[in-house]
């Protein structure tokens, strides 16, 4: 589903991103990428989504190679990858409802589809009750769940998530991690970017850990690791 | 594109527009400004181009032949002249015409007295109209062959009329040009900063709409709808009031001063818009498209 052969990125300042990584990630598997802060996380996670190219190596997602994808057909690209990052990044003047409908509605969805899909999401992410609400009127979990509808709302195959409990107290990350498993469990593949320790140990899922751009660690059914080698 | 697209794109615009109300209205207005500003020019240049080129119609070259040639060389020199490139037009003018104009532009009928039939001492002559002035040199010289071979005596020209009127066209015809790319830069200016200010207002949705993966052309639309609408409305307006203010100030000119009337006339107003009008709105609508293009272009690199 995601293969990641021998990537590199040197930003333009110089400073090196990741270096020579190489991950094969299956359909259906559920992955964390853990490591202290600057080791890669999100470059690599910006490297999926074609944010940056890599300045050496391949990226193939869904049997494309993205390294020379045209850049009219990157956004097909992203309508595979649904994305959830630590800020949630939730239009303000929109509700809840509105915003779900906004992934749908710029990817020129059938209207008849949205009013089915939306609900349908909401529904699943628990806010059904919430769908007229605006974002400043959320919790910071109820938030990140609008985010989370919105990145599924198209049924991507895979989700991509930085940091997506980041800003949110334990309990209330637990909550989305439920939704996370949850949404694995109907067959999407998870890739996930946290500091999240005791997420990480409790969840016992791949664990890809990296140390100044490097892989230096990659288990299956793994915790978060001896932080003492992180640096 | 699909209908639920296109509504979507209209929404859009007219919510960026309303968002913006301030910059909306300052910027249609500043466009209005500059496209009024340059529809004065173009009917001033326009106009004094065409006043210039009735003034040069009256200049012509006088030719006049020896004395007593025959009806036949007369026949032969006017076929002659007409043949040389650039000329449009030969009048013939007898001795006998031209003593009658002398005595009208002398008014002293008693002096020239007695000098009419087989006493005149003019000889005949031609006014010799050319297409356009710059090509006096020319025809000056083809004429001057003829004079070499006798076929005419003297040649009179309005050199220095010539020079005024053909440097005073250029001057015009710069200054107008030179006014209308400043005011064309200074729109462009303007409606990209607008424009800009709308994309910057909306930068968290450019962003989100990349990521769930909507074409570059589905995020440009509505700015360009915006820019379009902008542009649009700023060269109506100015289209709306410089098209009766012209036709009204031609015929307040003519009704104050109608001895000008006898010396040039203006453009028909319907001349003057049936350019500038179709010219305006083109210009009003690339504005908006080149305007909303270069301010997005930053935001779709994500
Ligand atoms: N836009 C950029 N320009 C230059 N260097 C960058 C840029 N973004 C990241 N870097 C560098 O790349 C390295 C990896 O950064 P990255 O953001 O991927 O780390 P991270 O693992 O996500 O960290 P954190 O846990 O703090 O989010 C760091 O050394 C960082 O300084
Ligand atoms: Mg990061």
């Amino acid at each position: 589903m995601i293969n990641i052969e021998h990537v590199s990125k040197v930003y333009p300042n110089g400073s090196a991103g990741v270096r020579d990584i190489s991950i094969h990630i299956e359909k259906g598997e559920f992955v964390f990428f853990v490591g202290s802060s600057g080791s890669g996380k999100s470059t690599l996670i910006k490297l999926l989504l074609k944010e940056l190219d890599p300045t050496e190596g391949k990226i193939t997602i869904n049997n494309v190679v993205t390294n020379d994808l045209p850049r009219e057909k990157v956004p097909y690209l992203r309508r595979n990858l649904g994305v959830v990052f630590q800020d949630f990044r939730l239009l303000p003047n929109k509700t809840v409802y509105e915003n779900v409908a906004f992934a749908m509605q710029v990817i020129e969805a059938p209207s008849k589809q949205i009013r089915r899909n939306v609900p349908a999401v909401l529904s699943l992410v628990g806010l059904a009750k919430k769908s007229r609400s605006y974002p400043n009127q959320l919790s910071g979990g109820e938030q990140q769940r609008t985010a989370l509808a919105r990145a599924i709302v198209n049924n991507p195959p895979i989700l991509i998530c930085d940091e997506p409990t980041g800003n949110l107290d334990p309990s209330t990350a637990w909550d989305i991690m439920d939704l996370l498993e949850d949404i694995n469990r109907r067959g999407t593949t998870v890739v996930m970017a946290t500091h999240a320790k005791d997420i990480v140990d409790m969840m016992q899922k791949r664990v890809v850990t990296l140390r100044r751009g490097q892989v230096i660690r990659d288990i299956q059914k793994g915790g978060y690791g001896d932080e003492t080698e992180f640096n | 594109m699909k209908p639920s697209s296109i509504r979507y794109y209209f929404k859009e615009s007219f919510s960026g527009l309303l968002k913006n109300r301030l910059m909306t209205v300052a910027s249609m207005a500043t466009v209005a400004a500059c496209i009024l500003i340059m529809s004065f020019s173009y009917c001033m240049v326009n106009n004094l181009q065409y006043m210039l080129a009735q003034l040069e119609d009256d200049i012509g070259i006088a030719a006049f032949m020896p004395s007593n040639t025959t009806a036949e060389q007369v026949e032969n020199v006017k076929k002659e002249i007409e043949g040389i490139e650039h000329v449009t037009e030969v009048e013939y003018v007898s001795p006998d015409a031209a003593l009658e104009d002398l005595k009208k532009e002398l008014d002293a009928d008693d002096i020239l007295a007695g000098l009419e039939g087989e006493n005149n001492p003019l000889s005949n002559s031609f006014n010799i109209s050319i297409d356009d002035i710059k090509n006096q040199g020319i025809v000056l010289q083809k004429l001057n062959e003829i004079k070499q071979n006798g076929g005419l005596e003297n040649i009179k020209d309005a050199h220095s009329e010539t020079e005024v009127l053909i440097k005073i066209n250029t001057i015009i015809t710069v200054l107008g040009i030179v006014i209308i790319v400043i005011l064309v830069v200074i729109s462009v200016v303007i409606i990209v900063n607008t424009i800009k200010i709308s994309v910057f207002t909306r930068k968290t949705e450019i962003n989100i709409m990349k990521y769930v993966g909507a074409t570059d052309w589905f995020i440009r639309w509505p700015f360009i709808i915006e820019g379009v609408l902008i542009g649009l409305l700023g060269a109506l307006i100015p289209m709306l009031i410089a098209w009766p203010a012209y036709a009204k100030s031609v015929s307040m000119i003519y009704d104050f001063f109608p001895v000008i009337k006898n010396m040039v006339t203006f453009r028909e107003s319907s001349e003057i818009f049936s350019i500038l009008l179709p010219f305006s709105l083109i210009f009003g609508i690339l504005l908006g498209v080149i305007g909303s293009v270069t301010s997005i272009r930053k935001h779709l690199k994500v």
